[in-house]
């Protein structure tokens, strides 16, 4: 779908971005992560042709993105920045519509459309689509964000730090919500970020950068297995690792089979994460869980010590691969 | 509907409708003594009771009005088009380069008096309207230069990216997004330009131009008080009534930017 | 990362690019040197000058030399780097430092010396020339990124040689003719001037600073104050001068208590009333806002330290306000400079008088020796009062 080879970007003589090469799958989720002025954004930018490469090749769909006009080619890819950059003197629903207006659908569909996204990002119609975007909380205004980007139906999303200036709980509810919103619409998303959980949570695809090159990229349980060097280490949270993996393995995948001896008194559902599991266990001073169903009936047992065993032959399976 | 969103829209109406009062106010006022002056010979010879004739005969006011007007317009349209046009001009990619030349002279040309500015037009355009007209527009450039860069400049980075990256085109972004954004700072410029302008255009009347300033200079000469009271008093409800509908323009236009 | 990221890089870094605006100021000068006339000859101060163009008046290798500095000018902004910008600098202050013994050789080309009355005028190639290249400087100093005062440095150095040159040898040109005419008057009128700006200004400084405090305080007055001042800055000068002469003359007449301490309805009262009338609306406006802008953290924080609130003020909020307030005197005195001007309509001398005698007599000369030393006044105190406020403040020059 997307695909950058050798990409690079000078500004003056400053390397920005220094030959980089990315390939997003259609409906993959891929997080660049990185300090800031690492080259992140810039890449992103890249995609839209905010800002013109210096160097390399850009494929959007296989054509070179130089063959697309570029007014043309932004109005097929949604953008959603930090600020918003909602227009302040127009009402929610025109910032909305602004693309559909842009592409000259009938008025008709344009409002239906802005209605449906509204809707489908928890914002009633008729207290929000009049109000102007001065009058909306952070959290209100960057869910306008996103439905302005979705306007059109694009299917890429490009998004640069969209939650990154919202207090940590609204932060996590719009991160549940894209992550519902993903598995509903299956966008091709390009999302920069230097939160690493939020990366971790969403993204399949996970792209470490640092002073414009990509050190490191794969699935995010593949880099925080084998983080190549001390900085993505350090980036996926140093010690704590260790967590962050368990937060994204369920416990369905750990769990065995109920054994011989009583079952715990401490239950967990099967599609809880093993970190919660490992939580719970440090919390009710156990080492054994029994997995529960939906229901709650009894499906399996999870101990620490096969957590533990498991991932050392895990790290080892991989290291011979 | 509910209650509060009524009494804004209400408040907001009154508002509207009392930023309309006072143009209507001093409009009346000076459409009374235009008619009204040549008619109150009584309260005028009161002020001058040794001189003979006390009304300002040479011109009728309302011609004067109408040239001094026609000035400030004339100067107006040509600045307004002129330096909104320079000031959009340099903000762009291809003008950028004259951008730092434009905006020091804009904020240095405050510094040039008018009446400095008036006087060395004289020598090079010669007496009458004409000159009066190029120093205007020369001296009410400037502002409105200066208002129209500050207002571009500062519509948020961040909302002209989100501009183009939606996918609108530069003219697009210029009129859907940075002009609707800049338009009170750039009515601003507006406003003070076109009020330096009606006050210099009075000075206009000592390099022989005829317009609302030449019964002042007429009384000063001969020593005619009535006569500097009839033209300041019409000059000075002219720059009232104009500067007031700039003040409810901006109101509006405030209003526009900023209710629900 | 900024919009601006997507343009191309600044020019000065990378040379290769012409710059635009160097090029197009050559161009205009190249043309006004060629189209507009040079100077103009006149038998005496009356009589319309007949124009003369640059090939006569500098002969051919005078004109070759100008226009071969313009064209050198243009050509080092074709490919700028830091040394041509540097060398265009150089072309453009010996361009002006050639100015008046460009002059000299007209007058030696032109003026007979039989006539005493015959005199040299200044055309108007020549002040375009001249506003040219004040604008080249300006542009240069920006390429160049210097300091403000180094313009200041230039000119000032530019314009001792000028007066050098007009004292001892430009004894023909007409503005020195009028200046020799009335030297004395003119020195009175500069001081008359400065006299009366300063005497406005101090004033409007001392009541709009009391009236800001006191609008601080009561909030009413505030909307009252700024109404009442907006509507007198509306009112155009020649108007609100004007409107006072009347009730003064009465006034004077009939109080002789104020006829004695120099009340009258023409000359200094009336003037220096309506320049205090003007001055105040931006010397309030400035002091104003520039002690409320003060950020309420740092206040707080002041606060929280423990300080009373007459140290507070002393110690954070004025120092903090400073650059802001000094502003607002900046831009009262430069109008009150050229409203003073306007002042000299009804008697209240000052360098208005040549202006309106000038063109009263037509004599263009004289107008230009009442407006040339206002428009320089207003550039003198507008770059000194606008170094201090930089000077002042906290951190240095930003």
């Amino acid at each position: 779908m997307i695909e950058l080879s050798h990409v690079s970007k000078y500004f003056g003589t400053e390397m920005a971005v220094d030959a980089i090469n990315l390939k997003v799958e259609k409906g993959q989720f891929c997080a660049l992560v990185g300090t800031s002025g690492c080259g992140k954004s810039t890449t992103l930018r890249m995609i839209n042709r905010l800002i013109e490469k210096s160097d390399g090749e850009i494929t959007l769909d296989g054509q070179a993105i130089e063959a697309y006009d570029p007014v043309k080619l932004r109005r097929r890819i949604g953008y959603v920045i930090q600020s918003t950059g909602l227009f302040p003197h127009w009402t929610v629903a025109r910032n909305i519509g602004l693309v559909p207006r842009l592409l000259k659908w009938p008025a008709k569909d344009i409002q239906a459309r802005v209605e449906e996204l509204m809707g489908l990002l928890g914002l009633p119609v008729a207290e929000f689509a009049h109000k102007y975007p001065h009058q909306l909380s952070g959290g209100q205004a960057q869910r306008v964000g996103v439905a302005r980007a979705l306007a059109a139906d694009p299917d890429i999303l490009l998004m640069d730090e969209p939650f990154g200036a919202l207090d940590p709980i609204t932060r996590v509810k719009l991160q549940d919500e894209l992550a519902g919103l993903q598995a509903r619409l299956h966008k091709t998303v390009v999302f920069v970020t230097h939160d690493m959980d939020e990366a971790l949570k969403l993204a399949n695809h996970l792209v470490v950068m640092r002073d414009g090159h990509i050190v490191q990229q794969g699935t995010p349980l593949s880099l925080l297995q084998h983080p190549k060097d001390p900085f993505v280490e350090s980036l996926l949270g140093g010690l704590e690792r260790g967590l962050k993996q368990a937060a994204l393995t369920r416990v369905k995948d750990h769990m065995s089979s109920m054994g011989p001896t009583l079952p715990s008194q401490f239950r967990i559902p099967a599609d809880f994460s093993l970190r919660q599991a490992l939580s719970m266990m440090l919390r009710d001073h156990t080492d054994r869980l029994a997995v529960v169903d939906q229901q709650d009936v009894p499906i399996g047992e999870l101990s620490l010590r096969k957590i533990v065993k498991e991932a050392q032959l895990e790290k080892g399976s991989m290291r011979e691969a | 509907m509910k209650p509060d969103v009524k009494r804004v829209i209400r408040s907001t109406q009154a508002t509207a409708m009392t930023a309309w009062l006072w143009p209507f106010l001093w409009g009346t006022l000076l459409a009374i003594c235009i008619v009204g002056i040549p008619h109150a010979q009584g309260i005028f010879q009161w002020i001058e009771p040794d001189v003979r004739q006390v009304i300002y005969q040479r011109t009728p006011f309302y011609v004067l009005l109408e040239r001094h007007v026609l000035v400030v317009g004339v100067a107006a349209v040509v600045t307004i088009s002129l330096g909104v046009g320079a000031g959009i001009a340099v903000t762009r990619r291809k003008g950028q380069d004259f951008l730092p030349l434009v905006s020091q002279l804009a904020s240095l040309g405050q510094t040039f008096p008018p009446v400095a500015v008036l006087a060395l037009a004289v020598p090079v355009l010669g007496f009458g309207t004409l000159p009066i007209i190029v120093a205007l527009m020369l001296y009410g450039l400037l502002p409105i230069v200066r208002n129209t860069l500050a207002g571009l400049q500062d519509v948020d980075k961040d909302i002209k990216t989100a501009a183009r990256a939606v996918g609108l085109t530069p003219l697009q972004v210029l009129y859907q997004v940075e002009l609707p954004l800049a338009a009170p700072v750039i009515l601003a410029g507006i406003r003070t330009s076109v009020t330096i302008n009606i006050a210099t255009a009075a000075l206009g009347a000592t390099v022989g131009a005829s317009n609302l300033g030449d019964p002042i200079i007429a009384g000063i000469i001969n020593n005619n008080m009535a006569y500097v009271i009839q033209g300041a008093l019409v000059i000075a409800l002219l720059a009232l009534t104009v500067d007031s509908v700039f003040d409810a323009l901006q109101t509006r236009l405030r209003l526009r930017l900023s209710s629900s | 990362m900024s919009l601006l990221d997507a343009l191309p890089t600044p020019r000065l870094g990378r040379g290769g690019y012409p710059n635009a605006v160097l090029i197009s100021l050559s161009v205009v000068m190249l043309a006004a040197v060629w189209g507009l006339d040079t100077v103009s000859v006149a038998p005496n101060r009356i009589v319309q000058g007949e124009s003369v163009h640059v090939q006569n008046a500098f002969g051919w290798p005078g004109a070759l030399l100008v226009s071969l500095l313009v064209i050198a000018l243009g050509s080092l902004a074709y490919q700028p780097s830091r040394i041509h910008y540097w060398a265009a600098l150089g072309v453009v202050v010996l361009l002006l430092v050639l100015m008046p013994f460009g002059l000299m050789v007209a007058s030696h080309f032109l003026i007979d010396p039989e006539l005493p009355q015959a005199r040299l005028g200044i055309g108007g190639g020549y002040w375009v020339v001249l506003f040219i290249s004040l604008l080249g400087i300006v542009e240069l100093r920006l390429r160049l990124g210097l300091k403000r005062l180094w313009p200041v440095f230039i000119l000032s150095g530019v314009g001792l040689i000028w007066w050098l040159c007009a004292w001892l040898w430009l004894k023909d040109l007409a503005l020195v003719q009028e200046f020799k005419a009335r030297d004395h008057q003119f020195i009175q009128a500069i001081r008359q001037h400065i006299i009366l700006v300063s005497t406005a200004v101090s004033v409007s400084v001392v009541m709009g600073t009391l009236l800001a405090l006191l609008m601080r305080r009561f909030a009413r007055l505030q909307k009252v104050a700024f109404a009442l001042l907006n509507f007198l800055q509306t009112i155009p000068s020649l108007a609100l001068f004007g409107l006072l002469l009347a009730p003064l003359a009465w006034l004077a007449a009939n109080v002789p208590f104020l006829a004695k301490v120099g009340v009258s309805g023409i000359g200094n009262t009336p003037a220096l009333i309506a320049l205090v009338a003007y001055s105040l609306l931006p010397m309030v406006r400035n002091t104003y806002t520039a002690l409320e802008e003060v950020s309420p953290d740092t206040l707080e924080a002041a606060s929280a330290m423990g300080m009373h609130r007459i140290q507070r003020f002393w110690q954070v909020r004025l120092p903090l306000a400073l650059p802001v307030l000094l502003e607002g005197v900046r831009i009262t005195t430069v109008q009150a400079i050229g409203l003073t001007a306007v002042a000299a309509l009804i008697g209240a001398g000052g360098l208005g008088t040549f202006i309106f005698q000038g063109l009263g007599q037509a004599a263009m000369d004289m107008v230009l020796l009442g407006a040339l030393p206002i428009l320089i006044l207003a550039l003198l105190v507008d770059a000194g009062l606008g170094a201090l406020a930089e000077a002042l403040r906290p951190g240095g020059v930003q």
